[in-house]
């Protein structure tokens, strides 16, 4: 008797942790292990209590375009101004040759500018600039240090001046924006043909000859060498317009005036100036 | 990760020939109208606008415009150091991932350009001339200056956001200053350095910004190409 009611205890107390077991497993699988009270309290606190209290966030004034890559480098030109005078060598390098020299004024009394063509280091890792040259022969280029230089500028404007047709057509991005007639070098005193870029311009003087614009370029008189500040070609307006177009000047490049106002709208000091 | 020397952290340690950053400054309630003025009186068309505003501006429009102004001039001089680097090919000669972090920050710096011009409209700053001295043509110079000046435009838009009176172009300010945090961490990582420095970002005061900006000399006059003389060209 003893033997099969100890048997029997001893079942109930198998059944009896065997449901313990359950239901702990049941309740660690399904969460409802803790203090249920807190667990709900923290539930409910979220959504209502920040509904109840924080605003909604105040909407911005602007939000900004979506970031582009650059693009239309093909089209763009650096300048930059002499800050120190310097001489300009035939290569990259203290020891090359010395084929002119900048200094930091036009004559004019503006900052000398060049056009930015290349750039590279020497042996001993001084950074050059290869520039475009305001000298005769026109066309020139050469070497500066960059040390010389300032910052750069650029522009996405071309001059095209096409002695033949007469007329200066000016591309920016590469489309042609604004074309014109104008007058050239008479067959003695031609305007020079080749490649070179607006370096400064000038208004309100008192010279009716010059109209009310002139922007001075990098162009030299192949043959007024002896002119004075030393025969640049400018690109001006004129008290004739009724010899245009033509070959009537020394070698400038004359607009009407209506025309060189436009044009002083549209073109920055920097612009590659090309004379075909 | 490597971190270098907490002592060759950059510094911007050249340059601002004639304050065109301290006019902005000073427009924005940094210093007194006279030493604006005489500023002014010295040259740098390029800020000229910013004489328009009041020197203490009273909290209000006017005094949102000088900040969105001064936060132009900054966006300029950062749109103007990664678009020259791009251009110049010093972008383009770096590791795959600094190339990325370059173009993507130029990118984003030409778009908060162009969105704040959008907002000033005509009140809006032309855009001064930059010289900046070589270092985007370098890069490591121009990786080193990059961490300088993006840490830079935090300290600077931390400080001045709290500043704008209108909640709508606050909260743009404050989006502009988190996208610039985040361009400083990346900028910090990529040179190495640690990415978040401290836990607590102390703004900088609009006269403490002058003195590191003026000290780069990036700003400076743009070049007198125009003249009043009459021409002596051949005619």
């Amino acid at each position: 008797m003893r033997s099969l009611a100890g048997s029997r205890v001893l079942r109930i107390a198998l059944v009896a942790w065997a449901i313990l077991v359950a239901v702990a497993v049941w309740a660690a699988l399904t969460g409802r292990l803790g203090d249920d009270t807190r667990s709900t309290a923290a539930v409910d606190r979220r959504p209502a209590g920040a509904q109840a209290v924080l605003p909604d966030p105040v909407p911005p004034a602007f939000v900004p375009p979506e970031p582009r890559a650059l693009s239309g480098l093909d089209h763009v030109s650096w300048w930059s101004p002499v800050s120190r005078s310097t001489a300009v060598r035939a290569r990259p390098g203290g020891n090359a040759p010395v084929i002119a020299r900048l200094s930091t004024r036009t004559p004019e009394g503006t900052r000398n500018l060049v056009l930015v063509l290349d750039r590279r280091r020497d042996a001993r890792g001084t950074l050059w600039v290869r520039t475009r040259l305001p000298i005769l022969p026109n066309d020139a280029v050469g070497w500066v240090p960059r040390s010389a230089l300032g910052g750069y500028g650029s522009v996405s404007t071309h001059l095209v001046v096409d002695v033949r047709r007469l007329t200066a057509t000016l591309y920016r991005n590469g489309e042609p924006i604004f074309e014109t007639q104008v007058g050239v070098g008479r067959p003695e005193n031609p305007t020079p043909t080749g490649e070179f870029y607006i370096r400064n311009k000038l208004t309100r003087y008192a010279n009716a000859f010059y109209g009310p614009v002139a922007f001075g370029t990098s162009a030299r008189s192949p043959t007024l060498t002896d002119w004075p500040a030393g025969g640049f070609v400018g690109i001006h307006g004129t008290n004739r317009p009724d010899l245009l177009p033509g070959r009537v000047s020394h070698g400038c490049i004359r607009l009407r005036n209506d025309d060189i106002l436009a044009l002083e709208r549209l073109m920055p000091v920097g612009t590659p100036l090309t004379i075909l | 990760m490597h971190m270098a020397d907490p002592q060759s952290r950059p510094t911007l340690a050249r340059i601002d020939a004639d304050g065109a950053i301290q006019e902005a400054v000073e427009a924005a309630g940094a210093s007194t109208r006279a030493r604006f003025l005489r500023k002014a009186a010295l040259g740098s068309a390029a800020l000229l606008a910013g004489l328009s505003q009041p020197a203490r501006a009273a909290r209000g429009p006017k005094q949102d415009t000088a900040i969105l102004n001064y936060a132009l001039v900054f966006e300029y001089l950062q749109a103007g150091f990664y678009t020259e680097a791009e251009s110049l090919g010093t972008i383009r000669a770096m590791a795959s991932e600094r190339e990325t972090w370059a173009r993507t920050l130029g990118a984003h710096e030409r778009a908060h350009v162009r969105i704040l011009k959008d907002v000033l409209g005509r009140r809006a700053v032309a855009k001064p001339f930059f010289d900046y001295r070589g270092v985007t043509e370098d890069p490591n110079g121009f990786t080193r200056t990059a961490v300088a000046m993006e840490d830079l435009t935090v300290a600077l838009l931390g400080g001045q956001a709290p500043r704008v009176s209108d909640p709508g172009l606050r909260a743009a300010f404050f989006s502009l200053l988190t996208v610039e945090a985040r361009h400083a961490a990346w900028a910090r990582r990529i040179m190495g350095f640690q990415p978040v420095a401290s836990a607590f970002d102390e703004p900088k005061t609009l006269a403490q910004v002058d003195r590191v900006v003026r000290s780069t000399r990036f700003l400076v006059s743009r070049p007198g190409s125009e003249g009043k003389r009459s021409p002596r060209f051949t005619g």
